[in-house]
């Protein structure tokens, strides 16, 4: 266990990368010691001097943040290996858990690098499209107030409402790769939220007809890493297996129905 | 067919557990003759070999599930890109498992049916070849080994089955579940190295 009075600097290692046609690289950067910092200021640090730990002068690290509070997870990347918020990464609890060694920084490897640790996410707003997870109330008269959800499925829907898109669960998931088009676990979670909203559960079908299309809910494979790496430590596990009791249900009643 | 891959998928985990899974209980408990004895072990064979429709059983029941379970099954591993030692939790070692055993199963079923099915032709036959390659130690432990995945990947198969079909969709039903697993692995396996020590004793 490392005592946090004896931490003159806090390292870091990052794995760069200048643009998308271009390989990725390791630079290593100290900066001095201070308490109570996350990744996020870290890297402000870092960009007010970037300057390698030899002493090299290099272009600043390019990393997206936004909310600073893990609530919007573009700060998303991979520290030590697992996929996490850099807001939420806390470096004295980090020294404390890996020791004095560099922090190790990588940008997701799910997704397409723009540049460093910055990459473009719109994979996952492309799926949640796909699954239409969204509530349609488009009209150009007023419709009143919807009906009420009962308390049951209102906490169902709470704790998958905390859903940020961070990529967190795609990018443990074994399944969710180049090799195959699956939706992925946080839209499959979405399409139950959906499906339970009073108004949304009017175009439940559809929802369950992309759901069961190519690259749907079927090519989970069971390896539940989406459930332990989520921030928001949302039951994903539990959401895909309720969803393939409906999608099971709803194959079955589309095809004796027609 | 945009709905071609969602069957495939639902078909394989089907036919995994009926009939395939149900035949391996009642292999097991056919072979479990043994413990009653060779003469009883011999009777058993002999009944098979010679019960009716048995051709068509097996090619229905037996062959033609096993070789689409196994076809699609290599291309399921295929499409993995497995993260076992990057992501060190249970279900992720056993979702690397599953992989891992699935290959060591299609090995050992392919040796095992042809070796005891498809050269061997009676009874007496089938029971020699049985005898003398349970009797070498070397190929007692590769029979144990294939015959432990075989169970592992069965067992496994149930609770992941559980979950494809919607059965146990909570956490506390996952943890039950999960535990019925593993204790049904140990069962299983328990009972099968039985029978294969009982046979080389005899």
């Amino acid at each position: 266990m490392v005592n946090l009075k004896d931490v003159q600097y806090i390292k870091l290692k990052i794995k760069r990368r200048n643009s998308p046609q271009e390989a990725s690289y390791w630079q290593d950067f100290q900066i001095p010691y201070r308490p109570n910092m996350n990744i996020v200021s870290v890297l402000m640090e870092i960009r007010k001097n970037p300057v390698t730990a030899d002493g090299q002068k290099v272009n600043p690290v390019v990393w997206e943040c936004n909310c600073l509070e893990e609530v919007c997870g573009a700060c998303t990347m991979l520290i030590n290996g697992v996929p996490r918020q850099a807001c939420a990464a806390l470096t004295d609890k980090l020294i404390e858990k890996y020791g004095d060694r560099p922090i190790q920084l990588e940008p997701l490897t799910k997704f397409p690098v723009i540049r460093d640790l910055m990459i473009d996410r719109s994979k996952m707003f492309d799926n949640l499209k796909r699954v239409r997870a969204w509530v349609q109330v488009d009209g150009s008269w007023t419709i009143g107030r919807g009906p009420r959800l009962p308390e049951k499925d209102q906490r169902i829907a709470y704790e998958i409402s905390h859903c940020m898109t961070c990529g967190c669960c795609l990018e443990a998931c074994p399944n969710y790769n180049s090799k195959s088009d699956f939706v992925g676990p946080n839209a499959i979670a979405q399409v139950r939220m959906f499906n339970l909203h009073a108004i949304g559960r009017m175009q439940a079908d559809e929802r369950l007809e992309a759901l069961t299309n190519k690259g749907g809910l079927q090519d989970c494979g069971n390896s539940q890493n989406c459930k332990q790496v989520c921030p928001k430590h949302i039951n994903l596990t539990a959401h895909i297996a309720a969803m393939n009791r409906a999608a099971n249900a709803y194959v079955l009643r589309s095809f004796l129905d027609k | 067919m945009s709905k071609l891959s969602f069957f495939l998928r639902r078909f394989h985990s089907l036919i995994a557990l009926v009939p395939l899974g149900l035949f391996i209980c009642v292999h097991f408990l056919l072979n479990s003759s043994i413990f009653l004895g060779n003469e009883a072990y011999l009777t058993m064979v002999n009944f098979m070999k010679h019960a009716p429709f048995v051709i068509i059983l097996e090619l229905v029941l037996i062959a033609i599930p096993l070789i689409f379970h196994g076809i699609y099954g290599i291309y399921i591993v295929y499409l993995a890109k497995n993260n076992a030692l990057q992501y060190k939790y249970y279900r992720n070692v056993a979702f690397y498992l599953q992989r891992i055993t699935s290959l060591i199963l299609l090995a050992f079923v392919i040796w095992h049916v042809y070796t005891l099915r498809l050269t061997t032709g009676s009874p007496e036959d089938v029971y020699a070849v049985l005898l003398a390659t349970l009797q070498n130690p070397l190929t007692f432990v590769l029979y144990v080994i294939g015959i432990v995945a075989s169970i592992y990947h069965f067992t496994n198969g149930i609770f992941t089955f559980c979950i494809t079909w919607g059965i146990c969709v909570g956490d506390r039903a996952q943890k039950i579940f999960a535990i019925c697993a593993i204790l049904l692995f140990v069962f299983f396996s328990l009972w099968a190295v039985g029978i294969l020590l009982a046979l080389a004793a005899a």
